[in-house]
């Protein structure tokens, strides 16, 4: 079959197919009688309009195409299918209004469509007293400050003021104002949240270094607009869960940290482990912390010298070792001695490490653990000869290793387009090294989901030269 | 009078441990005292395993010595048929594994057995033998009855019954293997996914992280979340793909379908069809997303929508405390 060479001869192609996922991928390409027969192929037996209304991969397009249905299962399925687009929502929660019979079902997917506009949104906020849709709304991310703010107002004295309060001290499109108010009058929980907020005011944060609560003072310890002071003062609290987000707090001072180096709890010293400002010292005390957690954090820190990677990469715990052969800055000669580890899980550490030599791989590529072939098959340095030899591998995870790779040339990955896995040359279509001579014959894929992904490719390909 | 008939599994010269589960559901189909539990073991060093297999609800065990120390389609087929033909039991349970469908179906065809595959319940009703197993891909729950039929092979789903405890003095016995001409030949052990990491499809409570974790640095929080938790660290696929988890720990169509979980939490996975095809029969799915149309909901029966950073750090410090 030759390589269609416009929009309509795709569309046909499509058409003749008579399979309903190509038709689906071509739809916003097509016109005039090619739209209407390819709607004929998409939506005349019910069983693939349903599923097209269901599947996570139809094109917005064809989604808004099905809204003029009034088959209640379709309808159902597109409002909570995410992809469909903001006008058709908003033709099915009128469609659905008129015919008075929206149900409190619909009207839940509707306020938590992340499509659904501003207008219905706020429809929905002013008007809607049932409790599963105000809720749904209030954690919609499409609703804005405005819409929370008429929600927080009309359920004031509600039974689900609480989850109310919950859900939108959490929203990122809440205001200082609305946000103030929730601290005033929110449980611990809700107060918690209002702090982490990005946009909690400053007087707030002041206001609740007052406060004693745990979750309170772990959420503040966490802040990056404290003061030195009051970052000590938390330093020192009894909750190990507040001394340990001090530890992660990048404002913590290195006299801080000092202190902190010798905490009772494995959790902060683990916390300080993989800090970028680590002194001498510390890094010392932490070199031969008896918890092993500590030690792997320190051997993945790219901030620590040779000679504390050098001690680390023999450490009897091979998940230390690990981290060493994972650590961005890891010396090419630990990388050789970690390369003939006995614990495969390392050697597959330096066989995914992007410092790895090609002569390293070539060793690696010996090797009988699966992990490490993927790794050789994933790393950019690995020669384009071993890749070519690695896409006849009998593992699937190492073919998938070349696809991923992004120095495999074209000659390398020709052959993978007739892999076994259908996900392998479905990954293929999108490879910038293939040409589109080569991918074609994927629109005539076994797999609907190959054949969908391919005609797609195609169609964008024609969209972009319109 | 009854016999409820066992096939134990080995491997490597250790027993599974579905063949005590197995043994758990026989006794349970024991309708009077006269009933018996006899366990078959096959393999080149069958009576090694006898004293691990005497334990409570045993009544008798058969070794039957094999050529073949590792399974063996057509010796086991042979084997167990020729037991059957011996010691006429009512139901023949085998487990439900790779082992068993390599032969269990021919086995029953060629006899005409009653024949269930991977049941998780199964009891009397009445005189009727009655086997659960699942349907339209789990969806609904099937009971099989077997009417007109005196012998019934089943494969019981692993990690279901639970084994018995206490040890016991059942009788041994040998059984003579007929002549078999075995068409394949063991040529060397590989073991799936890589070497000595934990088996993931026969472990009860995995967390399992997805792209939602952003960097390899932040996998290891979630190692030792997990690690506190009792949990079992998993992955989808782009996790093992770049190398930042075992490829034995990956759920789904590319890795493994994790069979004897009852606990799923899915940190920051999307819910891709293909990882879902790995554990969406999960009895208990607790997801954890930022997004809230993210697809893991539609079959999780706890969603949070939240931060997987925020989630690790509340549980980590409850866990803690």
């Amino acid at each position: 079959m030759r390589l269609a060479n416009s929009a309509t001869a795709l569309v046909n192609l499509a058409l003749k197919a008579r399979d309903p996922y190509s038709a689906t991928a071509v739809y916003s390409i097509a016109e005039g009688k090619q739209k209407h027969q390819l709607k004929e192929l998409m939506f005349g037996k019910r069983r693939d309009a349903l599923a097209l209304a269901r599947w996570e991969h139809t094109p917005a397009s064809v989604l808004e195409a099905l809204c003029s249905t009034s088959d209640d299962a379709i309808v159902v399925r597109l409002d909570k299918n995410q992809n469909t687009p903001t006008l058709a929502i908003s033709k099915l929660y009128v469609a659905e209004n008129q015919r008075s019979k929206c149900s409190t079902s619909l009207t839940v997917l509707v306020a938590q469509h992340r499509h659904a506009s501003p207008s219905i949104l706020k429809n929905i906020a002013q008007f809607e007293s049932e409790e599963a849709s105000v809720l749904a709304l209030s954690k919609n991310l499409a609703a804005n400050s405005e819409v929370l703010s008429i929600l927080l107002g009309r359920f004031e004295s509600s039974s689900i003021l609480a989850a109310l309060q919950k859900n939108i001290s959490e929203h990122p499109s809440t205001s200082s104002q609305l946000l103030e108010q929730l601290y005033e009058k929110g449980d611990v929980y809700v107060k918690a949240a209002v702090i982490g907020h990005a946009n909690c005011p400053l007087q707030l944060i002041d206001k609740a270094l007052l406060e004693e609560n745990v979750l309170i003072q772990r959420q503040l310890a966490s802040d990056k607009r404290l003061s030195h002071e009051v970052i000590s003062r938390l330093s020192l609290h009894q909750d190990k869960s507040v001394r340990c987000a001090v530890a992660s707090n990048v404002i913590a001072s290195r006299r801080v940290i000092k202190a902190l180096v010798s905490d009772d709890s494995d959790m902060v010293r683990r916390a300080i482990a993989s800090r970028l400002d680590l002194t001498a010292h510390v890094i010392s005390r932490l070199m031969n912390d008896q918890d092993v957690w500590v030690r792997q954090k320190l051997a993945r820190n790219p901030t620590v010298s040779f000679g504390v990677l050098d001690k680390l990469s023999k450490d009897l715990q091979a998940d230390v070792r690990r981290g060493v052969a994972r650590n961005s800055r890891c010396p090419i000669k630990l990388l050789h001695l970690l390369a003939k580890d006995e614990d495969y899980w390392v050697r597959a550490a330096v066989a995914y490490q992007h410092r790895t030599p090609k002569q390293l791989l070539e060793e690696l590529a010996g090797d009988t653990a699966v992990d490490v072939l993927s790794g050789v098959a994933n790393n950019p340095n690995t020669p384009q000869r071993l890749l070519k030899k690695l896409t006849f591998s009998v593992e699937a995870d190492v073919r998938r290793g070349v696809i991923l790779n992004p120095s495999a040339t074209r000659f390398t990955l020709l052959p993978l387009l007739e892999d076994d896995y259908y996900l392998h040359r479905l990954m293929l279509v999108g490879n910038s090294k293939l040409k589109d001579k080569d991918k074609w014959h994927l629109c005539f894929d076994p797999d609907y989901q190959v054949r969908f992904t391919a005609f797609k490719y195609f169609a964008v390909h024609f969209i972009k030269s319109i | 009078m009854s016999t409820i008939l066992v096939i134990a599994e080995h491997r490597r010269n250790e027993l599974r441990p579905v063949t005590f589960e197995l043994i758990s559901a026989a006794q349970g189909l024991k309708k009077s005292a006269d009933d018996k539990v006899l366990v078959a073991v096959i393999g080149s060093q069958a009576e090694t395993f006898t004293t691990a297999l005497s334990v409570s609800g045993v009544d008798e065990i058969l070794t039957i010595a094999a050529p073949v120390s590792e399974f063996d389609p057509d010796v086991y087929e042979a084997a167990v048929s020729a037991l059957i033909e011996a010691k006429n039991p009512s139901v023949a349970l085998l487990p439900h594994s790779v082992d068993s469908l390599g032969y269990a179906a021919t086995l029953a065809s060629k006899a005409g057995y009653g024949f269930a595959t991977d049941v998780f319940i199964v009891e009397y009703q009445g005189s009727d033998l009655v086997a659960t197993r699942g349907g339209y891909n789990q969806k609904v729950n099937v009971e099989v009855d077997f009417p007109g039929k005196s012998v019934v092979v089943m494969t019981i789903r692993a990690s279901v019954f639970k084994p018995l405890e206490g040890s016991g003095s059942p009788t041994v016995s040998n059984f003579d293997l007929p002549a078999v001409q075995s068409r394949s030949q063991n040529k060397d052990f590989v073991e799936q996914g890589g070497g000595n990491d934990i088996d993931i499809t026969t472990v009860d409570f995995i967390m399992s992280i997805g792209r939602g974790i952003g960097e390899e640095t932040n996998v290891e929080q979630f190692r030792e979340l997990a690690e506190t938790a009792g949990a079992t660290l998993c992955c989808s696929r782009p996790i093992a793909d770049a190398g930042w988890l075992p490829k034995s720990r990956q759920v789904g169509q590319s890795g493994k379908v994790v069979g004897s979980c009852k606990l799923y939490v899915a940190l920051g996975i999307s819910g891709s069809i293909q990882h879902m095809a790995g554990m969406k029969h999960v009895p208990t799915i607790v997801a954890v997303n930022t997004d809230p149309s993210a697809s893991i909901f539609t079959i999780a029966k706890y969603g949070i929508v939240a931060d997987i950073f925020d989630f690790e750090e509340e549980l980590n410090s409850q866990l803690a405390a």
